[in-house]
């Protein structure tokens, strides 16, 4: 549905992406990771046709972006970080208005929409009385008037609170489950990344550092938590023994290949070392970031 | 689809009550003057001056007359202030809060956008004038009776009309109007198809229009007249002479047509390749 090749920007002096490809295959929930600045709103920009690319392609449901954009966009619905609308005009004429850049929108169609976000009761209120999550559920509708089937989501969470995000994770799930949408989703939340996502790619300083399934994420570099009171001197011995490659926060070893949690027991045993807990430590999408974002740039991570 | 596109500018537009300023502010001008005109000496030098040429005042102190007075000190000081205001903010206001983003995620060409933009702009601008004129001659109804015109303009010969040729002039001059400030918010219109505030918009197309009219007052700059668009601007009064010197009204009107096609022509370049950043 979306695919970026070699994609630069410049802003002046500038580079806001540097080289960057990738490509979201239809069905999928892509997350696009990154810190502030990374470059994600001026990729998801380049998408959308509002920022034009330096060099390379951007395409999008098959078209050009650059050259056929009415066509690449005509299946496309955008959320971003604070939505903007008309304040002064109802939430009803906001969709009508917004609607009407795309195709002429039926008022039934309008109602089925209104309905589906939860904002019948409100729809007819000036848009300045609504909350932020009314006004997210507004964004919402107006990204589904055009009966979508890529929705391109910019920070959707941005200044909800955490029932706004739970509800607009459930809500996210609902778009994929029941209208089969292909979703790019651009957040800080690692969290709601990592349970909604299928596969993400994360952007540093305008380069894609990795762009992978978040099963894989999970599954690599597994480690296990042991808890005994002198780590570091455990650690010494189980590397001795060639038992662990390298051990990190104090807390976390990395085994090596073939290496199971009953031989470090035993080994730690064995030696008198007193082992209060030892389990497997799954890797979170958290971790993986921040590792991926702490390393050096040069770090040739993935991909 | 044009239609509905269009309708919604309009939507946008008259849904703000910026929008309305002008309107407010012509009929609070208008008020003032009349009374001023009613209740000053303004009448008494204007009686004079008829009879100084030979006319019989009583007959030409009428609310045409009046009307036209009125009109000219706001076509040169508050139209180009309203109309400037709208146009900066149409493209400029809509980047500054955030819309023009929402706009551009969907499938219309930014051309597109700008010209049902611009044509909404222009029907503000015809809306403004035709309150502008009616609010005059009815306001100056009730206070001066209904009879013939007396014109005078400086720079301009003095005509005399009777009251339903001077009214058909009146409404004939209001199509020129439209063009002045169709032009005028046209100029701020282009200034906001940049990246810079509403405010900035306006007060850039205000500060062109000033040069010109300071320029083209300048007796060194006599020779170079057509090419400054406030001397253009003055084709409105043209209509109230007679004869009505149609080829000067003709050239000005196509100077100030060509001149509004340009400015839009500049600024949908520079939004055309101009990035639409949060």
């Amino acid at each position: 549905m979306i695919e970026l090749r070699k994609v630069r920007k410049r802003f002046g002096q500038r580079l806001a992406v540097d080289e960057v490809s990738l490509e979201v295959p239809r069905g999928e929930i892509f997350g696009l990771l990154g810190h502030n600045g990374a470059g994600k709103s001026t990729a998801i920009g380049m998408m959308l046709g509002q920022v034009w690319p330096t060099s390379g392609d951007v395409k999008v449901c098959g078209h050009d972006v650059t050259t056929q954009r009415a066509r690449a966009l005509q299946k496309v619905g955008a959320i971003f970080e604070t939505p903007a609308f008309y304040d002064y005009l109802s939430g009803r004429r906001n969709l009508e208005i917004l609607s009407h850049y795309t195709a002429p929108t039926s008022p039934k169609r309008i109602g089925e929409v209104v309905d589906w976000v939860g904002l019948t009761e409100r729809v007819d209120s000036k848009v300045r009385t609504y909350s932020h999550g009314m006004r997210a559920r507004l964004a919402l509708a107006q990204a589904l008037l055009p009966h979508p089937e890529l929705l391109i989501l910019d920070e959707p969470g941005s200044g909800l609170d955490p029932e706004g995000i739970a509800e607009m994770r459930q809500t996210i799930g609902r778009l994929h489950r029941e209208l089969g949408l292909t979703i790019l989703l651009s957040s800080h939340l690692l969290n709601e990344v990592e349970q909604l996502c299928t596969r993400i790619a994360v952007l540093q300083q305008g380069r894609k550092v990795f762009e992978g399934l978040v099963t894989e994420i999970r599954a690599a570099r597994s480690q296990v938590a042991l808890k005994t009171p002198d780590f570091a001197f455990a650690v010494r011995l189980l590397q001795k023994r060639g038992l662990v490659t390298g051990s990190s926060d104090n807390r976390f070893l990395s085994l090596k290949d073939g290496c199971s949690t009953a031989e470090i027991t035993r080994a730690l045993v064995e030696a008198d070392i007193p082992v209060e807990g030892i389990w497997q430590h799954e890797q979170t999408l958290e971790d993986f970031y921040l590792s991926l974002v702490k390393a050096p740039s040069s770090t040739p991570a993935v991909n | 689809m044009f239609i509905a596109q269009l309708k919604n500018e309009l939507w946008k537009l008259f849904g703000k009550k910026r929008t309305y300023i002008g309107f407010g502010a012509f009929i609070f001008a208008q008020s003032a003057m009349l009374l001023a005109f009613r209740f000053t000496r303004w009448q008494s030098d204007f009686e004079r001056l008829l009879s100084n040429n030979g006319y019989l005042a009583t007959e030409f102190i009428s609310a045409l007359t009046v009307s036209v007075v009125m009109l000219m000190p706001q076509i040169i000081l508050l139209m180009p202030l309203y109309t400037t205001l709208v146009g900066g903010d149409m493209v400029a206001k809509e980047a500054e809060d955030g819309t023009l983003r929402m706009i551009l995620s969907r499938p219309i060409s930014r051309v597109r956008l700008l010209f049902v933009k611009w044509v909404a702009g222009v029907i503000f601008a015809i809306i403004l004038v035709l309150i502008l004129g009616m609010t005059a001659l009815v306001l100056a109804r009730i206070w001066f009776p209904w009879k013939g015109m007396f014109f005078f303009a400086p720079g301009m010969a003095f005509s005399v009309l009777p009251a339903g040729e001077g009214l058909e002039r009146f409404a004939l001059a209001h199509v020129f109007l439209a063009v002045n400030a169709s032009v005028m918010l046209s100029l701020a219109f282009m200034f906001s198809c940049f990246n810079m505030k509403p405010a900035a918009a306006t007060i850039l197309a205000l500060s062109y229009l000033f040069v010109n009219v300071v320029m083209e007052g300048i007796p060194f700059f006599d020779r170079y007249e057509n090419w400054f668009i406030t001397h253009h601007f003055r084709c409105w009064l043209y209509v109230f002479q007679s004869p009505v010197p149609w080829a000067e009204v003709f050239q000005s009107v196509v100077i100030l047509l060509a001149t509004t096609a340009t400015v839009f022509i500049i600024g949908a370049t520079g939004f055309q390749v101009r990035d639409i950043k949060s």
